[in-house]
């Protein structure tokens, strides 16, 4: 799953024949000006500028400003562009028109196990979080397409009326489809509205995510993936991700600021039980990382610069289960580099480091990892014997076993 | 008894090396459990018609490669089993074509990132076929003794160590690969090993789910349990819960989640795998997940560092209430037959080396020349003659030895197009052949008339020094018993048209403070010769091979000083030829003096 921004996922909508706002995606302010010629809408109508980046609450951060007309809005532009908000910087604005509407609605499709759902409601903006039991939802089998009956109960059930019904069946026909071509895997348009000037029902917003695994079948597909979690990603954080996307195996990274613990295990399914054990023990998580499927041992390296460098952590937790493929030795010199070069830059001051890990060539990379004992780290290695998270234990409650 | 695959499993591999590496790995597993191995084909166009070589034990097995899964159980139809190892853009065509032919009965798929769509239609495709469609990013299917699908249990070692070469009595479904691998690690641990261990994958949408293998383990009497492994996302732990509830069943359940970190990060942060992650409205929560299964009558410990203690005490359980009773371990299973390079290095076996070698080590992180690690030399300014003393003689030569050296390879590195060398390399390289050949070419017209004395001068200048002869008894004995004297003599150049490059090497050899003991016989020697005859002057061979006698050269490597430097000329002459286009050379008739009988008839046979 991978969340697509606004502007691109509006596009995605716009493609398979549902109708949306005017819209514009700006780097600069001063480039509303030229676009105003071509694009009469911005001097006709009312306009909002919103930070396009992967920015949550941004109405609360005085990222979204309605009511504007083309001063207003240039004005606006420039005051987000380059803005500075929790560590990211604003580099686009996305400026659109005001759709003059009375009543929203809100409907979503999302890729189920059987095939996908629609959802929807009669309500939208955020009155639809609070009565989220009158969303009604019309299950769709894989291969299948819902018949325009089927659409149409959905919409009467959901409260619409009189030619409204037949309006929003086609809209959800269309909505379907654009997830099923799409390999979305969930769209949400809230609020959907009806614009006055024409009738026509309008997607004022949409949250867009598609199946990033799907690419390779979507050439058109030409803008990048935003996170999903309220904030864009850091450049730690993308520095680990472009050596991800080249690498055999995987390297993950994701920073959490004030964590006292640091993670760097190994396993897509390990790391999260690891995660667990430093909550459950009352540790606090610096970070989530996780390296799998024998990537090379200076991507390991890289990330192991990224852990060491986070501020203030206590102790970082080496883990991992007895790997299948993974040779233990050459990712563990990965993280003995790492840990060296991080020692040397002075960054291991009153840092514990806890090791557990099985798998190919693991007497010969716990081996390597015990010799850090004599070069001054405060490090405790641990083998198979020992049970998978009790390095998690052993390491808050300061009880080396 | 096992579940899914057992002895009558025979395999296809789908998929080019990675698939190979997982043959191997089953190998192992079969030399280990002392079965056939049970690999019968791969699926890979590429390589259509080839044999791939396995090693089983200490022979080698040939599998043979196929475009299509249909020639594969044509030639085998005891095959009942795909792995997919294709890549995601086309592992959903080869899934399909596996899953459609009629031998086969399971399709596991390794393939990481295959959309989710794909994953759908494949589940629901092998459920309409009533097939099991294991994956994808399966880490794959274990039964011990039995059968290994995939790289699932890791090293041969560990094999061994999870008592994986016979059946236990724990089952184990996981999503992660590492994990099923640790669980099996601790029901070899705390309990007496598994029966088959099952890695589902960690995608969003696996195909066959907890429930398909939890009703398949309930039907088999040799287990008694299963440990399943769940996560945060999607609903396969609460319909395993379901399941496990519906009515009374045989086996035992354990149980854990992970994912209750969810809880206290921001939201939509994703951890681990594709689908591991709750809903937008919180479904699928770590907790809920873990309430479900506890409810239904699983035994769910708090957190995995619980999983041990909570095997061990079902596996006690079962002994007391008289399911099980232990049994004494078969004797030790049989190791893996090492490599001649791991029996040497466990100093197992001698071996009689086939080579020596005096002047060279390469066995380190780079070449020791004579000893001496070649970047140590670079790093304390020493230069190409150094090596060549260091790989000639064995030694490290003086700078002023050095300097000499280095001359002479200066000058002889290259005398023209017309020398039969280079004449012969610039008519290879007009011919088209590579450089290497054409050069080579050239060298093969180094010897007694152009280049190749070097060696005999040098032997019989120092067979004279050694012998102290007078310059008239060497002459009369190279006359009686060995010929014109090596090094002595010319072509075109003479006493009134001298060879420059002999002149600077004297001058400055002579200008040094060395002892030139074979230099100052070889000028003596030349003084009366050329007395007799202008063109028997001390040519450039003999030269060099008089200093390099006297700076203490070994005669057998004098050639090579001048093979070395021409080589340089050599290459420099088909680079010419390549960069200028030449064509073809073809001698010109008239440079031909045609002498062979006129022609005549050719009488009957």
């Amino acid at each position: 799953m991978a969340k697509v921004l606004e502007g691109p996922g509006m596009g995605l909508l716009a493609k398979w024949g549902m109708p949306v706002p005017h819209y514009v995606v700006i780097t600069e302010a001063a480039q509303l000006d030229a676009l105003a010629k071509a694009n009469p809408w911005l001097i006709e109508s009312k306009l909002v500028a919103k930070a396009h980046e992967a920015i949550g609450s941004r109405m609360k951060l005085g990222l979204v400003k309605v009511g504007l007309d083309l001063d207003g809005a240039r004005e606006a532009a420039k005051e987000m562009l380059g803005k500075a908000v929790s560590e990211v910087t604003i580099s686009q604005v996305i400026i659109s028109e005001m759709v003059d509407h009375q009543d929203e609605y809100y409907i979503a499709a999302q890729s189920t196990r059987e095939g996908a759902e629609l959802l929807l409601a009669s309500m939208g903006g955020i009155e639809v979080e609070a009565n989220w039991e009158k969303v009604r939802k019309l299950a769709i089998s894989l291969g299948s397409e819902p018949t325009g009956t089927e659409l149409e109960k959905l919409a009467k059930d959901a409260g619409f009326e009189g030619d409204l019904v037949g309006k929003v069946a086609q809209f959800a026909a269309k909505l379907y489809r654009c997830l099923d071509e799409e390999d979305g895997t969930y769209l949400e348009v809230n609020p959907l509205v009806l614009r006055a000037s024409n009738g026509e029902l309008t997607a004022l917003d949409a949250v867009t995510m598609v199946d990033a695994d799907a690419r390779f079948r979507h050439p058109d597909w030409n803008f990048t993936f935003a996170s999903e979690f309220g904030r864009p990603y850091s450049d730690n954080e993308k520095a680990i991700l472009e050596i991800d996307t080249r690498v055999k195996g995987s390297v993950k990274f994701i920073e959490i600021p004030g964590g006292d613990t640091a993670l760097l295990p190994a396993g897509g399914g390990a790391s999260v039980y690891y995660s667990d054990a430093v909550l459950a023990m009352g540790g606090t998580l610096a970070n989530y990382a996780e390296y799998s499927g024998d990537p090379p041992d200076w991507a390991v390296e890289a990330l192991t610069e990224k852990v060491c460098s986070l501020k203030g952590i206590k102790r970082i937790i080496v883990g991992g289960a007895i790997a299948n493929f993974t040779n233990v030795k050459k990712t563990f010199s990965g993280i003995i580099k790492g840990f060296r070069k991080a020692k040397a830059e002075g960054k291991m001051e009153g840092v514990s480091i806890w090791v557990r890990r099985g798998g190919p060539f693991e007497k010969e990379g716990l081996a390597a990892m015990k010799v850090l004992e004599n070069e001054g780290f405060d490090i405790h290695v641990y083998d198979r014997y020992t049970p998978l998270t009790d390095i998690v234990d052993y390491s808050i409650k300061g009880v080396s076993a | 008894m096992s579940i899914l695959t057992s002895k009558d499993t025979r395999v296809v591999i789908q998929g080019g090396p990675a698939g190979v590496n997982a043959a191997r790995r089953m190998a192992e597993f079969c030399h280990l459990s002392r079965i056939p191995f049970n690999v019968s084909a791969f699926v890979f166009p590429p390589d259509a018609g080839k044999t791939v070589e396995i090693p089983c034990g200490s022979t080698l097995v040939s599998v043979p490669t196929f475009s299509t899964v249909e020639e594969a159980t044509k030639a085998d139809p005891g095959i009942n089993t795909s792995l997919i190892y294709i890549g995601p853009s086309r592992a959903y065509d080869g899934t399909m074509e596996a899953l459609k032919d009629p031998k086969i009965k399971l399709v596991s798929m390794i393939t990481e990132g295959l959309p989710e769509k794909d994953a759908k239609k494949l589940r629901i495709e092998s459920e309409r076929l009533g097939k099991t469609f294991n994956g994808p990013s399966s880490i794959g299917i274990i039964s011990a003794g039995e059968a290994r699908l995939g790289v699932i249990g890791g090293s041969y070692d560990n094999l061994v160590l999870c008592k994986l070469h016979r059946q236990g009595s724990f089952g184990v479904i996981t999503k992660s690969g590492g994990l099923s691998n640790e669980i099996m690690w601790i029901c070899s641990q705390f309990a007496n090993g598994i029966t088959t261990a099952i890695g589902i994958g960690g995608d969003t949408y696996p195909g066959s789910d907890f429930s398909t293998y939890l009703e398949m383990f309930e039907n088999d009497p040799q287990t008694h349990a299963v440990v399943m492994v769940g996560e945060m996302g999607g609903d396969l732990e609460e319909k395993a819960a379901a399941w496990f509830a519906a009515k009374k069943r045989r086996i035992q359940l354990i149980a854990v989640v992970s994912g209750y970190c969810q809880e206290e990060l921001p939201k939509g942060m994703k951890f681990g795998h594709a689908g591991a992650k709750e809903g937008l409205h919180g479904e699928g929560s770590a907790r809920a997940k873990a309430e479900a299964l506890q409810k239904a009558g699983a035994l769910v410990p708090a957190t995995f560092g619980g999983l041990g203690p909570a095997i061990k005490k079902t596996y006690e359980a079962l002994l007391a209430g008289g399911k099980l009773t232990t049994v004494a371990e078969d004797a030790v299973p049989q190791n893996l037959p090492k490599t001649i390079e791991e029996a040497i290095a466990d100093g197992d076996v001698f071996v009689e080396p086939l080579v020596k070698s005096s002047i060279c080590d390469d066995r380190g992180d780079e070449p020791y020349y004579s000893g001496y690690p070649a970047s140590e030399l670079i790093n304390k300014g020493y230069q190409i003659p150094h090596v060549i003393g260091l790989l000639w003689d064995k030694r490290l030569i003086t700078p002023v030895e050095s300097e000499i050296v280095k001359r002479i390879v200066m000058l002889s590195a290259d005398h023209g197009p017309c020398v039969s060398g280079a004449l012969v390399t610039i008519i290879a390289a007009c011919a088209g052949i590579q450089m290497a050949q054409s050069v080579a070419a050239g060298m093969i017209m180094i010897g007694p008339r152009f280049g190749g004395a070097v060696t005999g001068a040098g032997t019989w200048f120092k067979y004279a020094v050694e012998n102290k002869l007078s310059v008239d008894d060497f002459l009369s004995y190279m006359k009686q018993n060995v010929g014109p004297v090596p090094g002595i003599g010319h072509r075109v150049k003479s006493l009134r048209n001298p060879d420059k490059r002999v002149k600077e090497l004297v001058i400055f050899v002579k200008s040094q403070k060395i002892s030139t003991p074979h230099l100052d016989f070889a000028l003596a020697v030349e003084e009366k010769t050329t007395a007799k005859k202008d063109t028997l002057i001390l040519n450039v061979d003999g030269t060099m091979a008089a200093v390099l006698v006297d700076l203490g050269f070994k005669v057998e490597a004098l050639n090579g000083f001048f093979i070395l430097s021409r080589t340089i000329g050599l290459i420099g002459h088909w680079i010419d030829q390549n960069q200028q286009g030449s064509r073809l050379i073809r001698l010109f008739k008239y440079l031909a003096n045609y002498v062979a009988p006129k022609k005549r008839e050719v009488p009957p046979l």
